[in-house]
């Protein structure tokens, strides 16, 4: 294989799907590079695949915010999407979640796509966060387009099939309040133990009418906490009530065991998450 | 393959496999040593370098995506013999010890500073979350940092 087969920098969207459906199971997508580019610090073997950069194409790096959605390409890093956010306090969690993840110079590069497509990274910042604001994905392959909720996404993205791309991240638009949480070792620049990313819609008030609660960086995989929600609703936002309800129900969680923490230290801080994102939420900053 | 990227000002090709991370290629073969190879996965700095006028980590980027950027390295700081203001502010608080973090805190505080030119000592040292240093324990990189601020 030649280097130009083994990396070809694709320039529009049509390139990519056809170079991707040409090299099928011997090819990947290649954003940001950040999780490929550590493949052999977690001894996977890379050798023989064929990548096909898509971080050029210029559609997928606009971040466009409409009266009922926003649409974030898969190539808009980490520093641009906070950047994008900043000013949308609707979508706090999110830009909470990209303008704190790992470190400066990798949110530079890092991209929305590569969080979400990266397969086996427990402690991806923005799959909780794009959980809680209840995003959709668009999915794009040379036989069309398709767009599935963010959940359904991690469900299936270890299968899908070689020429299918995402395109794009959409978030729709709610009168709610966001925040997004997370435990590092040290105060910043760590993968962290535990995150909690929550949204909530309250009345006027002040009673809570849809809250999304999503976990990560606990399980293998981010997921929704369904029974915390639930005994969010028709409450007031009370930081310790929601701290206490999250130790009650602390056993919906398996931790697993890291290098940086055992398992049952990642779900012993969920109600301390729990309770800084309540409190967050109630003071709406 | 032939990948052309402009170094220090200065428009270079190079024949290194795409997947190969930058500061491989800056210091194999283009023989610029600042950018330094430590943790090879983004937590550590030592390789970080300004691509576009970003910092990013150099053990992480493929050169295939360095293709056609602009990329400076420490190397591009004291232009003719002269020190950058932050490497003389870094010289006068006495900040250096071993070095080996060194260039990865110069690049990331020189585009830092560039962006940000009336930081907090708060902001500086977010700034820098993505550079370690075992030696200093960094108030003193931090001072210098403010220092130039101040002054600027």
């Amino acid at each position: 294989m030649t280097d130009a087969q083994r990396f070809y920098v694709a320039r529009s969207l049509p390139d990519a799907l056809a170079a991707l459906a040409d090299r099928g199971r011997a090819g990947a997508p290649l954003a940001g590079a950040t999780w490929i580019m550590r493949a052999p610090i977690r001894r996977e073997r890379q050798q023989g695949l064929s990548y096909v950069a898509i971080s050029k194409i210029g559609e997928l790096r606009n971040v466009e915010i409409l009266d009922h959605e926003i649409r974030i390409g898969a190539c808009v890093t980490h520093a641009e999407l906070a950047t994008s956010l900043a000013s949308l306090p609707e979508c706090r969690a999110l830009a909470q979640a990209a303008g704190g993840s790992a470190n400066p110079a990798v949110r530079q590069v890092a991209t929305v796509g590569g969080n979400l497509c990266a397969t086996k990274f427990a402690a991806a910042d923005l799959v909780p966060a794009l959980i809680c604001l209840r995003a959709e994905l668009d999915l794009e392959t040379p036989r069309g387009s398709e767009r599935i909720a963010v959940e359904r996404f991690l469900a299936v993205r270890s299968n899908m099939e070689p020429d299918c791309l995402l395109r794009r991240v959409v978030i729709p638009r709610a009168a709610r309040r966001s925040v997004h949480v997370r435990l590092p070792l040290r105060k910043a620049g760590d993968y962290p133990v535990a995150i909690v990313s929550m949204a909530a819609t309250l009345n006027s008030k002040g009673i809570v009418t849809d809250a999304n609660v999503a976990v990560g960086a606990v399980e293998p995989e981010a997921r929704r906490w369904t029974r915390l929600e639930a005994d969010l609703v028709d409450h007031a936002i009370d930081p310790r009530r929601a701290a206490e309800t999250a130790e009650k129900y602390s056993d919906d969680f398996q931790g697993r065991d890291g290098v940086e923490a055992p398992g049952w230290y990642r779900v012993k801080v969920l109600a301390s998450l729990v309770r800084r994102a309540a409190l967050a939420i109630q003071e709406n900053v | 393959m032939s990948l052309r990227l402009n170094i220090n000002g200065e428009d270079r090709l190079s024949a290194s496999d795409p997947l190969t991370p930058l500061v491989d290629v800056l210091r194999d073969e283009f023989f610029l040593t600042g950018a330094k190879v430590v943790c090879r996965e983004g937590f550590c700095g030592a390789c970080t370098v300004l691509l576009d006028g970003r910092p990013v980590m150099s053990c992480l980027m493929p050169v295939g995506l360095a293709d056609g950027c602009a990329v400076l390295t420490v190397e591009s700081l004291a232009l003719d013999g002269v020190l950058s203001p932050l490497q003389r502010a870094m010289e006068q608080h006495d900040a250096v010890q071993c070095g080996m973090c060194f260039p990865g805190m110069l690049m990331s505080l020189t585009s830092f500073l560039e962006r940000n030119p009336n930081p907090t000592r708060e902001d500086i040292k977010a700034a820098l979350v993505g550079n370690i240093c075992r030696c200093t324990g960094y108030e003193r990189i931090v001072d210098a940092a403010v220092s130039l601020a101040s002054s600027s």
